[in-house]
């Protein structure tokens, strides 16, 4: 485990420093969860529209109380099989900090879960799947009651590192 | 104990106020002053632990008593001193009352150098002074100051400014504010040099800036306006005249002021490494010699300006004070304070001057444009609910439409809040064609009209640089030389007129100059010379004059060291179409000419037109629309098999499929069922396919969030009436996307 921490070079202070409050969703088969406080608000579907030249997983963007912000479909993020949008399909809109000001994200889950409070010891690193897998985005896994939810960096996974690749595009 | 520490510290906020705005003479803030003081005393001897400030209190309490009974002098060096003394009191209670040994000297020293001794004070003379032969002239002061007494300096002397940013920024602000309105008044001091009303506002400028720059611990921006402050002082006390010597002097401080502001900004942006190490000793001895000068030698002065290489002085004027030991951060009151200086100091103007203002912070305005805006379409919204509309009630239709009157005066206010005069854009022309005047050996009067019309704030900046291009443009080519005018029956002194006024929905700028007017036949000759247009072409005068727009255009006998240097005016015109505006020209050979600029009222509000490609509504910008038709067959060609054009008037426009752009299943694909829309951006005329026209609708335009501000094709998004997203088509990026294949089709279709 110590290994595989090195390896992710993580300075962290270890992933003690990881717990708190976390929003959990669904996302096919697995449970992700994301830090509360990244989290502005959870909404429910709404009319997207499409903006060109971007990459798939870019759904588009929505009217928020009259500010426009971008959607993205974190199942194509993930490079997971799109599925048709439920009622129970949400939007859950984050905070991060983008190059100059922060901005606001949506993204698009499966279902909303709870809100969990993971302590230290739950909580181990990702592991290393081995050859070029990324594993960036994953801050941590926690086993709580039993179950495993994946800890995602909402940070990286719409962070600035996304912006310059489909700038490129 | 907290909350006492507070109260002392608001009296201790106040006086450092005060103490910013009293000026010798002015004996009615000392009185205030010295109420403050004496509360803070009772307060202080209220408190248990507060001695050290009670006594302090105390002593400074004597030396104002001093200064109004005249004992001791009342002059700018002395409040500085003061000043410093309170400092020194908000330094101690920081500390909760701790006062230690490095600020009681100071404190000591402070009143020392202004004449007050301190006698038998038990907590402030107890402390055993290294320095104790300080004399009670201030003289040594400076280096006492610079001594390493302060707590918590950071590693970098020069730059222990650094401490409070907020301060800081507050006073780059102010500071370029107050700079701006000494270039103002001096000019209008021109015009009246023995207007002591205006001398006295620069005056005060330069005071207000030697203060809070002292505060702030910035060290050489206080010593230069401290000298100037004292050369207009004596102006000021009628010991000098107020001559082009002063104003010269004045206005060149100005400048080096701006640059060493600018350079603090620069620090505060990008970090201590943009520091730069000003080197005063010139501005230093250039505007001693003009107040030195005083009287007989007064033409040496200026002339040693250039020679003044020699080594700057090596100490600070004899009597300065410049070095506040302590912190910025126990300075807190002070960019609350500067305002209403600033305000005072400001030129009272004679005419409408506008009514009294705060600062917002932009994203708070943007937050509330678009509250506003979301309200208007909730309204429309509950209003064309099935079920409400079914409500036959009078009441209600009475209700909502008063609510419609509501929201619309409410999104009204909040557009107008974005809005500023453009008066300060037109100031800085003043200083302009003064200075192009005088290089350029001409008189030329500059008048301006509507100075008050509002612009949008952020237009403000981006529509300076094209009016100095034109404003360089008119004095240096337009407005002839004295004897010229002479000889041509018109008075010596040339006029520039700077005019804005609002005109449907646009701002309206024009420049006009009485000079020569453009010579018509010469860029007939330039233009066929250039190919830019053909024998053939029937063009008319305006036409003509029009093409000085275009790129390259700039002749070479023009270029003078003023204006051109090849830099035309495709470069106005390019600018000013960045605003979404148009330029024009009309001149009558011998008369002048007319500049006019129109732009938008706004730059957060587009009129544009709203079309439908399959699902999906975008919008073009309204002026670059032509024409939008639905084509016939026989106008539709197809060139090379490669692409497809228009005949439009005898032209071939090439076809923008949108729906391929965009990648959207469109009702039609034969555009002889759609409809097309006709744009021109830059000369590219393009035919824009679409299903459908959906409306004319000024939108206010939002950015997609930095996350996908560089998508191509989309200048930003909208929110249209019914809530939903509408984005809107950057045409520029849009046909620079399409050029690739057409590039040879718009050859051929403007050559047939």
């Amino acid at each position: 485990m110590e290994a595989a921490e090195a390896v992710r070079g993580e300075s962290v202070g270890g992933v003690q420093a990881l717990e708190g409050k976390y929003l959990t969703f669904a996302l096919g088969k697995e449970e992700y969860g994301i830090g509360i406080l990244k989290v502005r608000e959870i909404i429910g579907l709404m009319e997207i529209t499409a903006v060109p030249h971007t990459p798939a997983y870019i759904k588009g963007v929505i009217n928020l109380r009259g500010r426009v912000i971008p959607v993205l479909d974190l199942r194509l993020k993930f490079e997971m099989a799109s599925e048709e949008y439920t009622e129970r399909t949400c939007i859950i809109v984050v905070e991060v900090q983008g190059e100059s000001a922060a901005v606001q994200v949506g993204m698009l889950v499966d279902s909303v879960s709870e809100v969990l409070n993971v302590v230290g010891q739950e909580i181990e690193p990702p592991p290393a799947f081995g050859g070029s897998t990324e594993t960036a985005f994953i801050l941590g896994m926690a086993k709580v009651k039993g179950e495993v939810k994946i800890l995602l960096d909402a940070d990286r996974v719409i962070g600035s590192g996304e912006l310059a690749q489909f700038e490129a595009v | 104990m907290a909350e006492v520490a507070k109260e002392l510290s608001e009296y201790l906020d106040d006086m450092a106020l005060q103490i910013l705005m009293v000026e010798p003479g002015d004996l009615s803030v000392v009185g205030e002053l010295l109420e403050l003081t004496e509360q803070l005393i009772a307060e202080a001897g209220n408190q248990d632990g507060q001695e050290a400030i009670f006594e302090m209190a105390k002593s400074f309490n004597a030396a104002l008593q001093k200064i109004i009974m005249g004992e001791l002098d009342d002059s700018a060096e002395n409040f500085d001193r003061l000043g410093q003394c309170v400092v020194q009191m908000q330094e101690v209670m920081r500390k909760d009352g701790e006062a230690d040994e490095a600020v009681k000297r100071l404190f000591r020293e402070s009143l020392a150098a202004a004449g007050f001794e301190i006698a038998g004070d038990v907590a402030v003379a107890a402390v055993a002074e290294p320095e104790a032969e300080v004399a009670p002239v201030a003289a040594s002061s400076v280096n006492a100051a610079d001594a390493p007494v302060v707590p918590t300096a950071p590693a970098a002397p020069d730059l222990d400014f650094l401490q409070d940013k907020d301060l800081l920024a507050g006073f780059v602000a102010e500071s370029f504010e107050h700079l701006d309105s000494i270039e103002v008044n001096i000019l209008d001091l021109e015009q009246d040099p023995d207007n002591s009303d205006i001398i006295n506002n620069i005056f005060r400028t330069f005071h207000t800036i030697k203060g809070v720059s002292g505060f702030l611990n910035l060290k050489k921006i206080n010593e230069v306006a401290h000298i100037t402050e004292n050369l207009l002082d004596d102006v000021r006390n009628n010991k000098r005249e107020m001559d082009s010597d002063v104003i010269d002097v004045v206005l060149s401080v100005g400048d080096y002021l701006k640059e060493m502001v600018q350079n603090v900004k620069d620090v505060l942006e990008k970090g201590a490494e943009a520091y730069l190490e000003y080197d005063i000793g010139e501005y230093v001895q250039l505007v001693k010699g003009v107040q030195d000068g005083n009287g007989g030698e007064v033409e040496v002065a200026p002339a040693a300006v250039p020679a003044a290489a020699t080594p700057p002085p090596p100490a600070a004027p004899a009597e300065e004070n410049v070095a506040p030991p302590s912190k910025a951060a126990t300075v807190k009151p002070s960019p609350v304070a500067t305002p209403p200086v600033g305000r005072a100091a400001g030129p009272p103007r004679k005419k409408s001057r506008i009514g009294d203002s705060i600062k917002v912070d932009i994203e708070k305005l943007d937050g509330l444009v678009n509250a506003v805006g979301e309200l208007v379409i909730m309204q429309s919204l509950v209003r064309q609910n099935p079920l409400v509309s079914r409500l036959a009630d009078p009441k209600l239709n009475r209700d909502f439409s008063q609510l419609g009157r509501i929201t619309t005066e409410l999104q009204r206010t909040a557009m107008a809040m974005r809005m500023v005069p453009i008066r300060q854009t037109f100031q800085k022309m003043t200083r302009l064609v003064r200075d192009l005047a005088k290089k350029t050996g001409k008189t030329v009067d500059l008048i301006m009209v509507g100075e008050e019309t509002e612009v949008d704030r952020n237009m403000v900046d981006s529509i300076y640089d094209p009016l100095v291009h034109m404003i360089r443009n008119s004095v240096d080519h337009g407005v002839q030389t004295p004897e010229e005018r002479e000889r041509l029956g018109k008075s010596t002194v040339g006029s520039v007129y700077l005019r804005a006024y609002q005109k449907g929905g646009n701002i309206v700028i024009e420049i006009e100059d009485d000079g020569e007017g453009l010579n018509t036949p010469k860029i007939r000759m330039k233009a066929l010379e250039r190919g830019l247009i053909s024998e053939g072409d029937n063009l008319t005068d305006h036409e003509v004059q029009n093409l000085v727009f275009l790129p390259g255009f700039s002749t070479a006998d023009q270029i003078t060291d003023v204006s051109g240097r090849g830099v035309g005016m495709d470069v106005v015109k390019k600018a000013v179409e960045k605003l979404r505006g148009k330029v024009d020209v009309s001149s009558e050979a011998g008369k002048g000419s007319i500049f006019t600029i129109r732009l938008p009222l706004t730059l957060a509000i587009i009129d544009g037109i709203i079309v439908r490609v399959g699902v999906e509504r975008y919008i073009i910008p309204t002026i670059a629309i032509q024409e939008s038709i639905r084509p016939k067959k026989e106008e539709y060609n197809t060139v090379y098999g490669k692409g497809e054009a228009l005949m439009i008037r005898d032209k071939l426009v090439p076809i923008v499929r949108l729906y391929e752009i965009f990648d959207v299943e469109p009702t039609y694909t034969d555009p002889c069922e759609a409809l097309v829309v006709v744009i021109e951006n830059e000369g590219i005329q393009r035919a824009l396919m679409v299903d459908e026209l959906l409306g004319k609708q000024e939108v206010v335009i939002k950015s997609l969030g930095g996350y996908l501000k560089d998508t191509q094709s989309v200048a930003g998004g909208t929110i249209l009436g019914d809530g939903r997203v509408g984005l809107i088509l950057d045409l520029a990026s849009l046909l620079a996307k399409d050029d690739g294949g057409d590039a040879a089709l718009v050859e051929e279709g403007s050559l047939s």
